[in-house]
Parts: structure tokens; sequence; C-alpha cells
């Protein structure tokens, strides 16, 4: 009797840490994307991402973001999560500077910080961009020179002089139409203020100074669609190239007339995933090393630099080309 | 120094004095000059197109100046009504959107505009009750509104607009072909820029309330001891340039269909300028319908003909700032006189 006890004893406590152990095999962790903000398409899409990637490793991966486009409460709210201690935090920071603080007190408390759309954020271990923005530029001006058949007058619009990503891309198209000799830019780098109405009054200034100009590139997400609206109205629509940084929910009315010809961005769902999987990279102490592949389209080999601080910047190649025949894949 | 002026200085002197009692005459010697100058630079400005896209362009900058014009008269001045507009119009768009998409243009027009009207009052209210200057009200006041729809109602930009708003965007007045084959159109919502000008002009110059206001706008003492309600007057003029900005704005998002709740805020001293550009005072008391319309003629002209004369877009700025600059410098010259 007390023999059989004591089997079973031995037995419950063989189970016991033969469970433990299974368990330490096969931790799980807790990954918080927080965004700048809930409710709206592109995070919600973002968000699509994150489950998949829940889903597919069973980490207990989320998402968050505050109810308003506000950089405090953003920050409020990664607060309590560096109380809460997470394994890592997955940040699209609002405000980068208004956060080095709080995300340099996660890193202390041993949370590990990644960023997306933060090239200049110092204190992260890996801070994600999707692309190159000369790169991209070029890329959306290559579209618009073969659809203008390599040749005719062009511009380039852009939301302010003063918008870094904005001139990046601009400057990416002007340096990719020189390649070919008859590509003549005009006026370029008007500026719109983000402004559709703005977009479409210059357009339909140039159109006037210009009767024979052949395509306009944008940059602002508004740029596109006040373009588009100028070379609808003016019946246009075959004869006037149109491309930019743009999202379907805005431009997606002018692609389907034909008045935009393509837009070109990035998908959030992906960068939704590649940051998790990074962020899981870190936790199982991996290191990402330039020309990495990531096991996400776009991001098969990235480059890796250095950030402005202790960390790194991974760039992907994550180009989404939209136009007519794609239009219905994307619903932000 | 001789008592009597020389008789050759006459004729100038009384050219002078016109332009003294009908600075409009002013504005529109501005606009011609500017017109002459665009055109003799860049042919392409003297066709009707160009003359369609200015009136387009006006409209709506033309709404908020009639607003604007009466709350200067009256002495205030008002920086909040984009952040009006633009509340205005998003809010409704969203409200009708939710609620009746396939109402007439009639429904978010009045919505827009009780909007517009409520938080002129409230600009008006503040502004009397606590006698506090205007400016730094409707600072305040465009701080908040902003911030409200921003935080609380929206921030993303709404592509299908209403039907109702959509067709009338789309509603065109006059239309033809170019030489080029390009087709131009003048949209019917200028009309609404006409009939406020006429409702304006009405209330200034045909009613007992436009005399209350200019005499408000003289100065406030002299207006209460004359029985003046100085404070009706101000709720009337806050309230009206808030219902013109719930007005401009809906007018903005239908021209440009889509609802941007970030539009418009930025703009407001475009708008301010062309109104003292058009002979107003910042200072009160002075102020008319055709001058204003004439202020808003140039800024939209200057804004919208730099790309045709060839200015670099990083000197589009200065050479707008240099022009408002001469233009507000012949008018202190005018004062002086």
């Amino acid at each position: 009797m007390k023999r059989k006890t004591l089997w079973i004893a031995a037995g419950l406590a063989a189970l016991a840490v033969g469970v433990t152990g299974l368990v330490l095999a096969q931790k799980k962790y807790t990954i918080v994307t927080v965004v700048k903000i809930t409710g709206i398409n592109w995070f919600n899409r973002m968000e699509e991402g994150v489950k998949e990637y829940a889903k597919e490793t069973g980490n207990n991966a989320y998402q968050t973001g505050p109810a308003q486009a506000d950089a405090a409460q953003q920050l409020k709210l990664i607060q309590d999560l560096v109380a809460k201690k997470p394994d890592a935090i997955a940040v699209v920071p609002f405000d980068p500077a208004v956060l080095e603080p709080v995300l340099k007190q996660a890193l202390e408390r041993g949370i590990k910080v990644i960023t997306h759309e933060a090239d200049n954020q110092v204190n992260t271990l890996y801070d994600i961009e999707a692309f190159d923005n000369v790169a991209f530029g070029a890329r959306l001006n290559e579209r618009l020179a073969k659809c203008m058949g390599y040749s005719g007058k062009w511009t380039v619009f852009v939301g302010s002089l003063g918008s870094k990503t904005h001139n990046q891309w601009a400057d990416g198209g002007i340096a990719n139409a020189k390649k070919y000799s008859g590509m003549q830019l005009v006026d370029a780098k008007q500026e719109t203020a983000d402004d559709a109405e703005k977009a479409y009054q210059k357009a339909k200034e140039i159109l006037k100074k210009y009767p024979d100009i052949k395509g306009f590139q944008g940059s602002a997400s508004t740029d596109v669609a006040g373009i588009g609206r100028a070379i609808e109205e003016a019946g246009l629509n075959d004869k006037v190239c149109v491309f930019g940084t743009s999202l379907p929910s805005i431009a997606g009315k002018y692609i389907e007339t034909g008045a935009v010809d393509g837009i070109g961005f990035w998908d959030p769902k992906d960068a939704g995933i590649v940051m998790n999987k990074v962020a899981q990279m870190v936790l199982e102490g991996k290191k990402i090393t330039d020309g990495m592949n990531l096991g996400v389209k776009g991001y098969e080999k990235v480059s890796v630099t250095k950030g402005p601080g202790q960390g790194f910047i991974i760039r992907g190649n994550a180009f989404v080309d939209v136009d007519k025949s794609n239009l219905k894949d994307y619903n932000f | 120094m001789a008592l009597t002026s020389p008789p050759q200085t006459r004729s100038p002197f009384s050219v002078w004095q016109a332009l003294v009692q009908r600075p409009e005459l002013l504005t529109l010697t501005l606009v011609l000059l500017l017109a002459l100058v665009i055109g003799l630079i860049n042919p392409v400005f003297f066709t009707p197109q160009s003359l369609f896209d200015l009136l387009r362009a006006s409209t709506v900058t033309g709404i908020f100046a009639l607003g604007v014009l009466l709350v200067l008269a009256a002495g205030g001045i008002d920086v909040s009504f984009t952040a009006i507009a633009a509340f205005c119009l998003y809010t409704t768009t969203l409200l009708v959107l939710n609620v009746a998409p396939d109402a007439p243009f009639a429904l978010p027009l009045l919505i827009s505009i009780g909007f517009g009207l409520l938080l002129g009052l409230l600009n008006g209210l503040i502004v009397h009750r606590f006698r506090a200057p205007s400016l730094i009200v409707t600072i305040g006041t465009q701080y908040m509104i902003r911030g409200f729809l921003l935080a609380f109602i929206g921030t993303k930009h709404i592509m299908n607009i209403p039907e109702g708003m959509d067709r009338f965007g789309r509603w065109s007045l006059f239309q033809f072909t170019t030489a080029e084959g390009a087709r131009a159109s003048l949209p019917v919502a200028f009309l609404l820029l006409v009939a406020v000008a006429l409702l304006t002009w009405w209330i200034l110059s045909r009613t007992l309330l436009g005399r209350a206001i200019y005499a408000v706008g003289g100065s406030v003492p002299i207006a209460e001891r004359l029985g003046i309600p100085v404070r009706s007057v101000y709720l009337f003029v806050f309230g009206y340039a808030g219902l013109l900005a719930g007005l401009g704005g809906l007018v903005h998002a239908s021209l440009n269909q889509l609802a941007n709740p970030f539009d418009l805020v930025g703009t407001e001293l475009d708008v301010i300028a062309a109104v003292v550009l058009g002979g107003a005072r910042v200072t009160g008391g002075t102020g008319t319908v055709i001058g204003t319309l004439l202020g808003v003629v140039l800024v939209v002209m200057i804004n919208n003909s730099l790309i045709l004369i060839g200015v670099p877009s990083t000197w589009q700025k200065v050479v707008i700032g240099a022009i408002i600059l001469l233009a507000s410098g012949v008018f202190s010259r005018r004062k002086l006189a």
C-alpha cells in the first residue's frame, strides 16, 4: 500500500517534470504591437498581419493602439505596457521623439523594442522600413515612364518642400527620368499642402501651360486624387499618365475611371508580420544580418544598416504596385 | 509754404481722393495690372478657360471672405473659420453617409450651415461675454474645434461622399471644349458665391443691422451710447461668419469630391489678406462686398498663376508675400492721404 503510493507519487513527479520541460521547450512569447491609432483601415490591415503571425506561431501576439491620433495617448499606453512587461513590443511611433524616454525604460527592463517607420528612433533594437525612399520614387517614375512611352513632358508634386520623404520620392523619380533622353521634366516639385484641391488647381495650371503634358507623379496621398480629378474633368484620361504614392481607399475611384493609372505604397499587413518575426528572432537571440531572408514577400533580401542609436535599420523592397488590374485585392 | 495748392496738382489729387473714398477702385486697378503682367508673360492666361478656373477657385475663398468681411467691419477678427469649415464638412459628410446617403444636396447643406452657425455663435458669445480680443478667442476655438474633430470625429479621408454632394460638385453651369480638345467648365457652386455676395451686400448697405455693424466697428462706446445692441451685433457677425464657413466647407468637399478633415486649416491668412486687400481695415468700421470680391480675385490670381509665369516652386511663397506687401503698402499710403 505504502509502496504503491510512493510509485504514484514518483509517477506524478515525473509527469510534472516532463510537462514543465515541454512548456520550457515551447516557451510562448508575448509580443505587443502598438500602432499610431486604432480603427483606421491602414492599421486594421496591419492587425490582419499580427493575427496571422499569432495563429501561425502560437505566440501571444496582439495589436493595440490609442483610439485617437495623439502622441501623448500612445505614450501613456506604452508606459502601461512597460509595467506589464511583455517579452517584446513592436511600435509604430506617432512621434518618435516623444517616445524616446519610455522606449529607453522598456529596454532597461529587458523588453525587446522593435519600431516601424521611425528611422530616426534612438531607443530601438531594429527599426523596420518597407523600402528605400529613393528607390521607391524611382520605381514609381519607371512605371510612369513606361506609360508615357519613355518620352514627353512630365512633372512631380510634393506635399511640401520641407517633407523629407516626399522629396526623396521626387528626387528618386527625377533621377530615374534622366535615364531617358525623351523625358522632359517641367516645373518640378510644386507644393500641394497634402490638399487634393491644391493638387487639382496646380494640375490645371500645368495643363494650361503645357497642353502637351504627358505625365504626373504625385507624392502626398491626396495628390493623385486632385490630379486625377483635373485630368478627368479635362477629358484627358487616355492622354495623360498619372502615378503616385497613395492608397486604394483614396485613389481607387480615379483608378477605376482610368484618370489615375497606378499608385504605389507598402502593405501594412506584411510590415506587421515582419515586426513580430524580427521581435521573435531577437528573443531567440538571433541577429538580423544584411541580405537575410525574413520569409515575407518584399523582405526576402533585406538591407541592414546602423541606426542613430545602438540599434539597426532593416530595409526591405516591399513595394506594392497597384493599378486597375489588382485594385480589388487591397481594402485600405 | 503756400496755403493754396498749385493748380497742376489738382488732377492727381482728385484721383487720389477717389481712391480714398472708393478703395475698391484701387483693388480693381491692382487686379487689372496683375492680369496684364501675367497675360504678357504667358498669353495662355487670356483664355475663357482661365476665367473659369479663376472663378471656380474663388468660390470657396470668396464665401469665407464675405463672412470675414462682416467680422472685420464690426471691429473683430476671426481665424477659426477654416477649422469650423473643416469640422462642418467632415461631420456633415459622416452624418449624411450614415443616416441618409441618398438625400439631396439640400440636406447636407442645411446640416453644415447649422453646425457652422452654432460654432460661430459660440465665438460671438465668448468674445462679447469675456470682452476678450477676438483674435485670441478665435485662435483658441480654432485649436479646440480642430482638435475635437481629429480626436473624436475622425481622421480618415472619405472618398465616397454622399450622392447629393457628389452630383452637386460635378454639376456645371457652362461647359466647352478648348482648341486642344480639353474640356473646361464652371461649376454651379459658383452661383452660391453670387447669392452670398448679394445677401451680404444687402445686409451691409440696405439694413439697419449693416449700419450697426459699421458703428460697432467704428467705436464700441459710441455705438453703445447710440443704443445699438452690441451683443447682438457680435453674435450676428460671428454667427454669419460661422454659417458661411459651414457653407464654404461643404462646397469645398463637394467640388473636391473628398471629405478630408485635415483640409483648409492654414489657409485663413490668405482669406484675411484678400479681405484687407479689398479695402477693409483690420481696425474695423470699413469694407465693402465688391472690394472683398476683388481682393479674393487678386489673391486667388496670385496663387494660381505662379506656375504659368514660371516662378519656381521654391520662390512661390516669396513672390506671394512680396505682392501682398506691395499691395498693402499702396493701401497704407492711401490711409495717410
